[in-house]
């Protein structure tokens, strides 16, 4: 599914991911934990294609480098990032939005445009998984939601586009237990051998509820271990300073 | 403007003039001549020089009489509505089928000149030769059924010419009443269309009006506006406006009895060399009145966005309620945008506000939808609507909701 080599991003001259390498398996998932400023959200912007960063080495995704690949055709490819900051985006209705995402992406494959009944039909199904008031989708998007609505959002975004890769950027941060059971719910019920899955996070705790095929350690812009499960419950008890 | 020479002459060509009103026209015409077309060391005009605009675009200028003869113009089909015609600013003809009868009424131009002197020069040179416009006023206790669409139809052979329009809304006690005012231009040569606007609310009075400008137009528009509210009026004013080469809207809004409301909103969407300014002055001048002003412009290519608006409260007005802002998205780097807030307060008790931003499409957000599939320009697109949206979330009518949305999405689909 996906194949990094020797992956190094800067942005203003300081380098951040120096020499990155990462292979993810079809059905699989993997977590990257890894202290403060080690290079997490920029391997999660990285893949996604955000523009600002200065990239050497190969991002392949299902055997096409994806290093000159536009940020919207890589969604279309199916490749999905959950932020960890979901931005606020006013006047723009998040219902309307999530059609407009959903259709473009079904365009992009050449395939027919839901119809607003259909629509709603998957997004209350979507939303009633998660436990959604489907009163914030007729707000505007991510603005006065709370925390946790915006990390639930972000997360029904991903069930309505339904990527074959997903990224999840520190989606347990700010959450409370009950909301993370939802969450951990919502991802697990999508998981299966054709969808793969990078998780970043701070805390073992979320890996009690998303249980990773793989763990990797990120530090100073290189993985510098990597295990399984087990590996972040250790990391839980020795801290990453260990590890260097 | 050399080839533009303006005397008394013309004023002796109008029809049926009484000896006040050839003074008072003469007067103002003394007024303009003595300054000329605005530039920009006027106070008011810093951010607008018009006289340049007007030399750079204008060989030559007249104010030679123009045919208002039309033969047919297709109405709007979106919604239900009665309308007025005007034909290059004269009232052509008029339709309140949907009313009951005698209770609007519409004259062509109104002829008083009880009108305070203006520091304006284009106000003057209005007085000095206003012919055409419209008078409308609404009987007591009455409501309209139906929106009236004012048709402001620009024929083709106005070629350098300055038309002076002065019109006239009047809506007495208990009434209400909605307008439209749409523009339609057929003419492909440059002309300046300078009106002057008097808008009078009696008592629980309602008046909302919407003024679309959408056309593409050679047009040079300027629009004095000027509004007096009774005792529990309410005032919308909504202004959208595109395509325009010169666009000024000066609004002077005085709040003179109790309780009266005034409500300026504006969704500008500017392109190339556009130019557009709106001016407000909100006098409140009696306690607890209340001002709301929201000034939201989308600057594309070369285009400039003026806005200066200015909240004055008289020292016996207290309990005012005012505020102001201002909001530009500059899609290129060339495109300007220049806001100049004022308050005057007199009074001790009030609630004053203002805000004024610009700025540029935000990258993350730009990011954030990107991700989602959407393509760049479709994702410029949504931020676009989604800055207007708080304007547009103000019209309540459906159909007439949609006809706006249309016309603005076929704006930001042109850029």
């Amino acid at each position: 599914m996906l194949k990094i080599k020797n992956l190094q991003a800067s942005v203003d001259k300081k380098s951040i991911l120096k020499g990155l390498n990462l292979t993810i398996k079809p059905g699989e998932l993997h977590a990257i934990m890894g202290p403060n400023g080690s290079g997490k959200s920029t391997l999660a912007n990285v893949l996604s294609g955000k523009n600002g960063y200065k990239i050497s080495g190969e991002i392949i995704f299902e055997g096409e480098n994806l290093n000159d690949i536009p940020i919207e055709k890589r969604a279309q490819k199916g490749i999905f990032l959950a932020f960890q900051y979901p931005l606020e985006i006013p006047g723009v209705n998040t219902n309307i939005f999530l059609k407009t995402s959903l259709n473009s992406i079904r365009k992009s494959k050449g395939k027919k445009e839901v119809d607003t009944l259909a629509f709603l039909k998957l997004v209350k199904e979507k939303s009633s998984e998660l436990g959604i008031d489907e009163k914030i989708l007729s707000r505007q998007l991510n603005v006065g939601f709370s925390g946790g609505e915006k990390k639930k959002n972000e997360i029904l975004q991903m069930k309505i586009l339904d990527p074959v890769f997903s990224i999840l950027d520190e989606t347990d941060s700010g959450l409370d237990i009950d909301a993370l059971k939802i969450i951990a719910k919502g991802v697990n019920s999508s998981r299966d051998s054709k969808k793969s899955f990078l998780v970043i996070t701070h805390y073992q705790r979320l890996l009690d509820y998303i249980k990773p095929d793989f763990v990797h350690v990120l530090s100073d812009g290189k993985i510098i271990k990597t295990g399984c499960g087990e590996l972040a419950e250790e990391l839980e008890k020795t801290g990453y300073s260990k590890l260097n | 403007m050399q080839n533009f020479e303006i005397n008394s002459n013309q004023i002796d060509k109008i029809d049926k003039i009484s000896t006040e009103e050839k003074s008072f026209r003469i007067k103002n015409l003394e007024l303009f001549k003595a300054v000329g077309f605005p530039h920009k060391r006027l106070e008011d005009w810093k951010f607008s020089d018009f006289r340049n605009i007007i030399d750079k675009n204008f060989e030559e200028l007249n104010t030679k009489k123009v045919s208002s003869v039309v033969n047919k113009i297709d109405l709007l089909k979106d919604f239900e509505h009665n309308y007025i015609l005007l034909v290059n600013g004269k009232l052509h003809s008029s339709n309140f089928d949907h009313e009951e009868k005698n209770k609007v009424k519409i004259n062509s131009f109104d002829k008083s000149i009880d009108y305070k002197i203006n520091k304006n020069p284009l106000v003057c040179l209005n007085h000095a030769l206003a012919e055409g416009g419209y008078s409308l006023e609404v009987e007591k206790n009455y409501k309209l059924k139906k929106v009236i669409v004012i048709y402001n139809l620009f024929t083709k052979d106005i070629k350098n010419n300055i038309l002076n329009n002065k019109n006239k809304i009047k809506v007495n006690e208990n009434s209400e009443l909605h307008i439209i005012e749409l523009t339609i231009n057929e003419s492909k040569s440059k002309f300046i269309n300078n009106v002057y606007e008097s808008i009078i609310l009696k008592k629980n009075s309602k008046v909302k009006n919407l003024v679309i400008q959408s056309n593409k137009s050679n047009g040079f528009f300027h629009k004095f506006s000027k509004s007096k509210l009774s005792f529990n009026s309410d005032y919308s004013n909504f202004i959208f406006s595109s395509g325009l080469k010169f666009n000024k809207i000066d609004i002077e809004c005085d709040l003179i009895e109790e309780n009266s409301k005034c409500n300026i909103l504006s969704a500008l969407c500017l392109n190339k060399e556009e130019h557009q300014e709106i001016k407000t002055l909100i006098n409140h001048l009696a306690p607890n009145c209340k001002s709301n002003q929201k000034i939201k412009n989308i600057l594309n290519g070369e285009s400039k966005g003026v806005y200066q608006g200015k909240i004055y409260v008289k020292d016996i007005a207290q309990k005012t309620d005012a505020y102001q802002l201002s909001k530009a998205l500059l899609l290129k780097e060339n495109a300007e945008f220049n806001s100049k807030p004022e308050l005057e307060i007199y009074a001790d008790d009030v609630k004053c506000s203002h805000g004024s931003s610009s700025g540029n499409i935000d990258q993350e957000s730009l990011h954030y939808l990107m991700t989602r599939g959407l393509t760049r320009e479709d994702s410029i697109k949504l931020l676009i609507k989604g800055f207007l949206n708080d304007i547009i979330e103000f019209i309540k009518n459906p159909s007439i909701k949609k006809f706006i949305e249309t016309k603005l999405e076929n704006q930001i689909n042109g850029y």
